[in-house]
């Protein structure tokens, strides 16, 4: 008896520690996920004082009205639904009932009313207040509550773009914030929203924090869809880690610093993925990386040498070794993964050596160098100009690369004072914005490539028209008659390329890049 | 001294005026506007203004400067256009991480590299001084950065007894605090320790021809005593010198191992606030370096009587 006492006690009491142990890890522990970031946020305004990582985590913060879906198009997030008069002046949103603010007050129809008048407020400095104040497209007249849930948006002008402004991520989704966001004299406090998690402890230059919030209503969806969906929070806690250096940020992922990296290059990506215990989330992105010429330039402004360039280009093998496999050749503003990328927008330029040097000879073209301006900041950028500077050689095309740092390129673009340039595009969700970034009257918007008279008429249409199959054929229309302005070159669109460790369940890349914290868990052994 | 101290602490006041008035000017020379940075690629002409209006560049460069210059006289250095927080406060906590790994690095590299290039001097031409020469000078070639990055891989993937990214302050967990500086701390020691050990060794090899070393040889001194009493007090003037000039050029920023260990210090503020062209930030970090200059050099100037008496202030 005494040696089976001593036997249950010899692998019995380790046992039972070792479960006491895990139960008491998992009951007091709470559970934490660490995603790298490249640098720090700006601030926890929605859409004021922003950037990119500063959009990623407001949005696990507030929601708008509308958001984004998997697949780029909008979906209702705090509405229930939305509904649009015949005229295309109206928008009546009717809100989803039992939605909590953070602090733990209901969602009414004059919260979101007191929302968008904050917004609409000069002082505030929102980012999106051009597109909403008549500067863009059309103007809110007149935001009213008809009834608790009901929220009545009147515009000036039909707009085809609203709702995919509205959920614009720089916008930060034009989230829903609680009045007590804002102190009485009209100073940012912090966010109160209706989102997945709470603000968290920030140190700045260190990281950032989301904790959970217990008393979120998710939507009725089975799963998260992009931006909306079920996006209940399995985890308590999320913390940002900001590590502006790759290597470090690769290393912090091997050693289990960081548990998810949004965004590594091409090159990481075909290194971590033979690494065991991490796991590759790639999709396409809706970037838009590619050539800008000046076609005011004495010698650019010839349509022919600017024709001459686009046949020039090898753009199978360029976006092979610029994405390392990973991106597809995009001659198209229209990024591959929207609604409205078909087969007109599919056709591009062919490689055709022959006849660039054919309409290089016509135009008079005898070796004048062109200065085509690239930046380190953007690895991809300087490459797509040296690889186009290679390319180019072979009809005699003269490129001088002129590189510059961001913020001086950034400069040039904005007055115009280039004759060519490596760019990239951030993501516009909806081909008439994607249209509308590089077409307008060079005399008011210097940054604008596209100085076509017809163009800038099909895309007022396309922005006002909210019908898909019209907006279609005028989309089609502007891509053919881009291909033959050649105000620009479009390469490729980028591939989001996430890397995560094994025991982190749910998480995925998407074509707007953001990383997306809810419905991401921890496996019980990562826990 | 006093009097030294008033008159040196005098001169430096021209110093910053004259550094702050090219600072300011310089920075604007720079192209970049950070009211387009902080727009992005979407910014038209009227959200570009405001955004200006708002941050003050609307006024002209002279205007700027006299309200800044006004605002650092009274000890306000303004906010950050990125950030929004006061600029001194920011500094101060940024600076604390600086130094803690900057002062802890030097201490430790001028500690191992003064006695081993004593050593070596003792042992001129000899297979340990050729030995040591050799690893100094490979130290002094080895870029922090890299070095950085082999420490990481080796101690934080490999063995995993250290960590990777971020930092943890002392009043917060002061054993936690120690593994995250471990790191950051050894590569700069590693790296100061080949300039310092190469400068002591050659002036201790100057010192050790003087007549007064042969004489406290022929004395019947030891060995030790000759070194440590005697060569090492002369010895250590140059390198004194030059410990202060390590010292005065890494407090002000060690931005590159900052980077590479993510942590939260003064050059990588200053870097950034460059890309971000975040004027007051800038201005105020070189504003700040400047300073730690002139308080270096002075504080290495009263201690050099320590080690040579023939210097007198």
């Amino acid at each position: 008896m005494h040696h089976y006492v001593k036997k249950a006690l010899y692998f019995g009491v380790p046992t039972l520690s070792l479960c006491l142990a895990a139960l008491t890890l998992q009951a007091g522990e709470p559970s934490l996920i660490k995603v790298g970031f490249n640098g720090d946020i700006r601030s926890t305004e929605p859409g004021v004082n922003r950037d990119e990582n500063s959009d990623a985590f407001i949005m696990h913060i507030v929601e708008g009205l509308v958001a984004y879906r998997e697949d780029a198009s909008v979906g209702p997030m705090l509405a229930k639904d939305v509904t649009i008069s015949d005229d295309g002046l109206t928008y009546t949103f009717t809100l989803r009932e039992g939605v909590k603010f953070q602090n733990g007050k209901p969602l009414t129809a004059e919260d979101v009313k007191w929302t968008w008048q904050h917004y609409l407020d000069p002082k505030t400095q929102w980012r999106c207040l051009p597109e909403f104040d008549g500067r863009g497209v059309s103007k809110i007249l007149d935001i009213s509550v008809p009834e608790p849930l009901k929220v009545v948006f009147r515009i000036d002008k039909p707009n085809g773009v609203l709702l995919a402004t509205m959920s614009r991520p720089d916008c930060g989704g034009s989230g829903i914030v609680h009045p007590d966001s804002v102190a009485a004299d009209g100073t940012w406090i912090a966010p109160i929203g209706t989102g997945p998690f709470t603000l968290g402890q920030w140190k700045q230059g260190q990281y950032v924090e989301l904790n959970r919030f217990k008393d979120y209503t998710p939507r009725a969806e089975a799963k998260p869809d992009g931006f909306t969906g079920n996006k209940q929070a399995f985890v308590d806690r999320v913390r940002f880690v900001v590590i502006p250096d790759a290597a470090s940020a690769k290393a912090a992922l091997l050693s289990g610093g960081v548990d998810v990296l949004p965004d590594v290059t091409a090159m990481d990506e075909a290194e971590l993925k033979n690494v065991p215990g991490m796991q590759v989330r790639t999709s396409p992105v809706m970037t838009l990386g590619g050539l800008l010429f000046q076609t005011r330039d004495p010698l650019l402004g010839d349509v022919r040498i600017r024709r001459a360039v686009a046949l020039s280009l090898d753009y199978s093998q360029m976006v092979a070794t610029l994405s390392n496999g990973l991106s597809t050749v995009n001659n198209s503003i229209i990024p591959t993964t929207s609604a409205y990328y078909d087969a007109t927008a599919h056709t591009g330029y062919p490689y055709d050596l022959d006849e660039a040097r054919r309409l290089l000879k016509a135009a008079g073209y005898h070796g004048q160098p062109i200065k085509l301006i690239v930046n380190k900041r953007y690895p991809q950028m300087f490459d797509m100009g040296v690889l186009s500077q290679a390319m180019l050689q072979a009809v005699g095309v003269n490129i001088v690369l002129e590189t510059l740092e961001w913020g001086a390129q950034l400069e040039r673009y904005q007055s115009g004072n280039f004759q060519m340039m490596a760019f990239s595009y951030s993501p516009r969700f909806d081909a008439a914005l994607s249209y509308e970034s590089v077409t307008g009257n060079k005399d008011k918007e210097p940054r604008k490539v596209w100085d076509n008279p017809k163009a800038l008429v099909l895309l007022r249409e396309a922005q006002s028209e909210s019908v898909a199959p019209k907006r279609q054929a005028l989309f089609d229309q502007l891509h053919t008659l881009m291909l033959a302005d050649v105000p620009m070159v479009m390469i490729y669109n980028g591939t989001s390329i996430g890397v995560v460790k094994a025991g982190i369940e749910g998480y995925r890349s998407w074509p707007i890049s953001k990383p997306r914290l809810w419905g991401v868990s921890l496996a019980a052994t990562s826990k | 001294m006093f009097r030294f101290i008033l008159h040196r602490l005098g001169m430096a006041v021209p110093t910053l005026l004259l550094i702050s008035v090219m600072v300011f000017a310089l920075i604007r020379f720079i192209p970049g506007d950070p009211a387009l940075l902080m727009l992005g690629d979407m910014a038209d002409a009227q959200s570009l203004a405001q955004m200006r209006s708002s941050l003050g560049l609307d006024h002209s460069v002279v205007t700027q400067y006299l309200i800044w210059i006004k605002s650092v006289l009274s000890g306000d250095l303004g906010f950050s256009i990125s950030t929004r927080q006061a600029v001194l406060p920011l500094l101060l906590e940024r600076f604390s991480v600086s130094a803690t790994i900057v002062l802890v690095a030097v201490a430790l590299a001028t500690l191992i590299a003064v006695p081993v290039g004593l050593f070596a001097a003792w042992k001129q031409n000899s297979a340990m001084d050729l030995g040591l020469v050799a690893g100094a000078t490979l130290l002094l070639s080895i870029p922090s950065f890299w070095l950085g990055l082999l420490l990481l891989y080796a101690f934080g993937i490999k063995l995993g007894w250290l960590p990777v990214v971020g930092y943890v302050t002392f009043a917060d967990d002061p054993l936690k605090a120690i593994t995250y500086l471990v790191l950051p701390i050894v590569t700069l020691t590693l790296v100061e320790f080949g300039a310092i050990a190469r400068m002591a060794r050659a002036s201790t090899i100057e010192v050790l021809r003087l007549d007064y070393i042969a004489h406290a040889r022929a004395k019947g001194l030891s060995e030790g005593a000759v070194l440590w009493r005697h060569a090492l007090r002369n010895a250590f003037a140059p390198t004194w010198t030059l410990v202060g000039l390590i010292l005065g050029n890494l407090l002000g920023g060690i931005a590159v191992l900052e980077t590479v260990f993510t942590l939260p210090g003064v050059g990588r503020l200053m870097v950034d606030s460059i890309f971000a062209r975040d004027y007051p930030v800038l201005q105020g970090c070189l504003l700040l370096i400047t300073c730690i200059y002139v308080l270096v050099n002075l504080c290495v100037d009263l201690l050099y009587p320590l080690f040579d008496p023939r210097v007198k202030l």
